[in-house]
C-alpha cells in the first residue's frame, strides 16, 4: 500500500507534471514556429474588426453554436462534460489554497457540504457524459471513425472520474488533508498524511492519481491538445 | 510500397505543412459532428465521404511520419504508410469533395477539411494519381496561353461573332466588345463560352461602363486538380493582363471558384499585391441597378429561388447582392432553407462535373438540394456558378423538378429593355 | 473537305457550354482506336480554341476545325 501510494501520489505526480508541462510547451513551440498558411482560410460572414473576430472566436470555441445546431444531443453532452470538467478543475484549486471568501461565508462545515455537492454534481455529470461518449463510439460511423486513441482517452477519463467520485461519495477525508499532501508535493517535501493513508480511500486516491498521471502524460500527444488548439483554429475561421 | 515513394509523398506533406494544417491534424476530436454537414455523406451514408474520415487518411500519414508518438505507437492512431490502399481511398474521397467547406462551418474547431484535402491532392499528384481529366483541362488552358499567338485569331474572331450579336441585341451598331483596351476601368474575365460574355457585354453597354474583355477564361482547372503551380499560372494570365492594361478592377464572371481564386488565393500564391480591386460581376450589376445606371423591370412573375454557390457565399462572402438583384427582377423571391452561409452544397463543385466516373454519385449527392428546391415551390432557380448550374440541370432532369435553372445575368438581360432581345433569345 | 476521312465516332456537342465540349471529346477519345477519328459538332465558340489546345497538350491531332453556319465542326484523330 505504501509503495503504491508512493508511486502514484508522489513519484508519478512529479513525472506526469514534468511530461505534461514539457510536452505542452513542445507542442505550442511547434505550432508557433510552423509558418502560417499564406492563404487566408477564413469563411464568411466574418467580423470586420479584430475585437469582433476575437469575440466570435471565443463564442465559437466556448459555446460552439454551429455544432449545437447540427447535433444538439452531442452538443449537450459535450457541454455537460466540459463545463463540469472546468468546475472540477476550479474545485481542485482548493488543493493549492483554500478559497478566500467562501469558507468564512459558509463556515467550515458549510464549505465542506458545498464542495461535496458541487464536486458530486460535476463528477456525476462528467461520468454520464463520458459514458455517453463511449456508447456513441460503439456503433455506426462513430465506431468506424474511432481509433484506439479515442477509447484510451475515454477510459482514462472514466478512471479518473470514477475514482474521484469514489473518494467523494465514499470517503470521509476532507480537503484540508488532501491539501496537506498536495502542498507537501509542491514544496518538494512529499508526505502522505496518516489521515489519508489509514482511511478507507487511501487506495482510491492512489488509483485516481494513477489515471490522472497517465492522462496527463498522454495529454500532449493526444487530440486533447484541442484545449489550446481550438482557440487558434477557431480564430482562423474569421481570418 | 518502396521507401523511395514514401519519402516522396511524406516530402510533399512536409513541404505543404503550415500552422493551420498542423493544428487541424493535431486537434480533431473525431467527434463526427461534421458528418451531417456533408451533402455527400448525408446522401450516401458511405463512410468514405465522411469529412473527418477523408482528413483522417492524411492524419494517419502525419502521425506516422511527423509525430514521435505515432512513430513509436502507430497502432494507437492507426498511423500508416501512404500505401496503395490508402491512396485508393484518398483518391476517391479527395476528388469527390466539392470543397464547399460546409463541414468547416459546423465543426466545433472550424477544421477546414477541404484545406487538408488540398494537400491530399498534392500527394496524389506526386504519386502519379492526380485526376487525369482535370489535369488535361488545366494543361489545355496553359497550352493556350503558352502558345497564345496560335490561338489569338480564333479567340478574337469568336469575340467578333458575339459582338455582332450584341449589336443586334442592343440595336446599337456602335456597341462593341473591346479587347486589349489600355486604361479601361474594368477587365472582365469571362469563361470560354459565349454565354458568359454576351449578357455581361449588354449590361456593361447599357451601364456605359469603361471595360475590356480578357483574352483568357477565368475557369481554373489547376485549382480543382490541386496543383498550385498550374493554378497560379492559369490565374496569372489575366492578372498580368490586368496589370498591363492598367485597369482599376478585375471583374470575374458568374463563376464560383474563379472568384475565390482571384479574390482570395491568387495574391497568396503569387506573393504579390494586386494594384486593382477584384470583384464579382454580381457585385457590379447590383451597384449598377442601385445607382440607376442599369434599368431593369420587374419582369419575372413566377417564384424565383436563389442557390448560394459555396465559393461565392460561404467562401466568397457574397450573400446579399445576388438576392437584391433577383428581388429587383422578380415579384416572388423565395429563399431556400437553410440559406446563405448554411446553404447546402448542390454537389457540383470542386471540378467533379468534369469527372465522368463520378457522374452517378454526383447526382445522388444532390439529394438535399433537390429537397430544398422542391420545398420552395420555385419555378426558376437562379445561381451564379457554372458548376452549380450544371449540377442542378442534371438534378432537374433526373428528379423531374420542372424548374428552370438560370444564370443571374441571363435573368437581368431578360428584364432589360433591349430592342433586339426577342430575336437573340430565339437564336440562342 | 472531310469526305476522304473515315469517322469512327460522331459526337453531338451542340448546346454544351465550355469547357464541356472539350471534356466530352477527351472522355471519348479512348472509345476510338489509335489512329481513329472523332467528328465533333459544337455550338460554343470557345471550343474553337479549347479543343485544339486540348489536342495539342495531350498529343492528339486536330485534322480540321471549321465553322459551318452557326456550328463548329472538328475532326480529332487519336494519336496515342
Ligand atoms: C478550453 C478548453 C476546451 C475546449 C474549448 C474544448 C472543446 C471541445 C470541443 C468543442 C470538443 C468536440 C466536440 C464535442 O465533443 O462536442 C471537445 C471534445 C473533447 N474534449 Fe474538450 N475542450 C476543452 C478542454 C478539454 C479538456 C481539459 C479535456 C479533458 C480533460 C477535454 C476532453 C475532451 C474529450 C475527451 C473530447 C472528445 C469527446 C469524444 O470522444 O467524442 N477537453 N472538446
Ligand atoms: S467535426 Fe471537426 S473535430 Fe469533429 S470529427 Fe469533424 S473535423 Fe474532427
Ligand atoms: S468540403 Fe463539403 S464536400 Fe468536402 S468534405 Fe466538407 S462538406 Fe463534404
Amino acid at each position: 500500500m505504501d509503495t503504491y501510494l508512493q508511486i502514484t501520489t508522489v513519484v508519478g505526480v512529479y513525472v506526469a507534471g514534468v511530461v505534461f508541462v514539457a510536452g505542452m510547451g513542445w507542442r505550442i513551440y511547434q505550432w508557433a514556429t510552423t509558418p502560417k498558411s499564406p492563404v487566408r482560410l477564413g469563411m464568411f460572414p466574418k467580423p470586420k474588426t479584430r475585437g469582433g473576430r476575437i469575440m466570435k472566436m471565443l463564442k465559437d470555441t466556448l459555446i460552439a453554436p454551429h455544432s449545437a445546431r447540427i447535433e444538439p444531443r452531442m452538443w449537450l453532452f459535450a457541454m455537460m462534460f466540459h463545463v463540469a470538467a472546468l468546475a472540477a478543475f476550479v474545485g481542485h484549486l482548493r488543493l493549492i489554497q483554500e478559497y478566500p471568501v467562501l469558507p468564512s461565508l459558509l463556515g467550515a462545515e458549510g464549505m465542506n457540504a458545498f464542495a461535496g455537492w458541487a464536486g458530486g454534481i460535476a463528477g456525476t455529470l462528467m461520468m454520464v457524459a463520458v459514458l455517453y461518449w463511449i456508447a456513441r463510439r460503439t456503433f455506426g460511423p462513430f465506431k468506424q471513425l474511432s481509433v484506439p486513441e479515442d477509447y484510451l482517452l475515454l477510459v482514462l477519463l472514466l478512471g479518473v472520474i470514477i475514482m474521484g467520485n469514489h473518494m467523494r461519495f465514499i470517503g470521509h477525508v476532507h480537503a484540508t488533508d488532501y491539501r496537506e499532501w498536495f502542498q507537501s508535493l509542491l514544496a518538494f517535501k512529499p508526505v502522505i498524511p496518516d489521515s489519508i493513508r489509514f482511511s478507507n480511500v487511501g487506495w482510491s486516491l492512489g488509483t485516481h492519481m494513477l489515471f490522472v498521471n497517465a492522462l496527463l502524460i498522454y495529454f500532449p500527444f493526444s487530440k486533447l491538445v484541442h484545449t489550446i488548439g481550438s482557440f487558434s483554429a477557431n480564430l482562423v475561421r474569421s481570418e | 510500397m518502396d521507401s523511395q515513394q514514401i519519402t516522396t509523398l511524406t516530402g510533399v506533406l512536409d513541404k505543404k505543412m503550415n500552422r493551420q494544417l498542423k493544428q487541424y491534424l493535431d486537434i480533431c476530436a473525431r467527434c463526427a459532428i461534421c458528418k451531417d454537414a456533408c451533402h455527400q455523406y448525408v446522401a450516401t451514408g458511405d463512410f468514405t465521404y465522411l469529412p473527418a474520415r477523408r482528413a483522417e487518411l492524411i492524419r494517419q500519414i502525419y502521425k506516422k511520419y511527423f509525430t514521435k508518438a505515432g512513430e513509436f505507437v502507430p497502432a494507437l492512431y492507426e498511423a500508416r504508410d501512404p500505401d496503395e490502399n490508402l491512396l485508393d481511398e484518398l483518391y476517391e474521397s479527395t476528388y469527390a469533395c466539392t470543397g464547399c467547406r460546409r463541414c468547416m462551418y459546423y465543426c466545433p474547431f472550424s477544421i477546414d477539411t477541404a484545406w487538408i484535402l488540398s494537400v491530399a491532392k498534392a500527394i496524389l499528384i506526386a504519386a502519379g494519381r492526380g485526376n487525369e481529366m482535370l489535369g488535361q483541362l488545366a494543361d489545355a488552358s496553359l497550352f493556350k496561353s503558352d502558345n497564345f499567338e496560335m490561338f489569338r485569331d480564333v479567340i478574337v474572331s469568336g469575340f467578333k461573332d458575339i459582338e455582332a450579336e450584341l449589336k443586334e441585341l442592343t440595336g446599337d451598331p456602335s456597341a462593341e466588345i473591346p479587347v486589349d483596351k489600355q486604361g479601361a476601368d474594368i477587365l472582365y474575365v469571362a469563361l470560354a463560352g459565349a454565354h458568359s460574355i454576351l449578357p455581361a457585354a449588354a449590361i456593361f453597354h447599357e451601364a456605359g461602363a469603361s471595360w475590356t474583355l480578357s483574352m483568357f477564361e477565368s475557369a481554373n482547372y489547376g485549382f480543382f486538380l490541386g496543383d498550385v503551380e498550374k493554378a497560379r499560372k492559369i490565374a496569372d494570365r489575366f492578372m498580368d493582363e490586368a496589370v498591363r492594361l492598367g485597369v482599376k478592377e478585375v471583374v470575374i464572371t458568374e463563376c464560383g471558384h474563379a472568384y475565390r481564386v482571384a479574390n482570395i488565393f491568387h495574391e497568396a500564391w503569387s506573393g504579390t499585391k494586386h494594384p486593382f480591386k477584384v470583384r464579382h460581376i454580381l457585385e457590379v450589376i447590383d451597384e449598377y441597378i442601385k445607382d440607376g445606371r442599369l434599368k431593369v423591370s420587374r419582369c419575372i412573375d413566377v417564384p424565383v429561388s436563389y442557390h448560394d454557390p459555396c465559393q461565392v457565399g460561404r467562401n466568397g462572402g457574397i450573400f446579399e447582392q445576388p438576392r437584391d438583384i433577383v428581388r429587383a427582377l422578380a415579384t416572388d423571391f423565395r429563399d431556400m432553407t437553410p440559406n446563405r452561409e448554411q446553404q447546402w452544397c448542390c454537389g457540383g463543385g470542386g471540378g467533379i462535373v468534369a469527372i465522368s466516373e463520378m457522374d452517378a454519385f454526383r447526382l445522388k449527392s444532390g439529394k438535399k438540394k433537390v429537397e430544398q428546391i422542391k420545398a420552395t415551390g420555385a419555378k426558376i432557380v437562379a445561381s451564379p456558378c457554372e458548376n452549380c448550374r450544371l449540377q442542378m440541370e442534371g438534378l432537374n432532369e433526373t428528379e423531374d423538378l420542372g424548374v428552370r435553372i438560370a444564370a443571374i445575368m441571363d435573368l437581368v438581360m431578360e428584364c432589360m429593355d433591349l430592342p433586339g432581345r426577342k430575336q437573340a433569345a430565339e437564336g440562342a | 473537305m472531310s469526305d476522304d476521312i473515315k469517322v469512327d465516332l460522331e459526337l453531338d456537342l451542340k448546346g454544351l457550354l465550355c469547357p464541356l465540349p472539350m471534356v466530352r471529346v477527351s472522355q471519348n477519345i479512348t472509345n476510338v482506336p489509335v489512329g481513329g477519328v472523332i467528328r465533333a459538332v459544337a455550338t460554343d465558340p470557345g471550343a474553337m480554341a479549347d479543343i485544339p489546345a486540348w489536342a495539342q497538350s495531350t498529343g492528339n491531332e486536330v485534322l480540321s476545325a471549321g465553322k459551318e453556319g452557326s456550328e463548329f465542326v472538328f475532326l480529332v484523330k487519336r494519336i496515342k
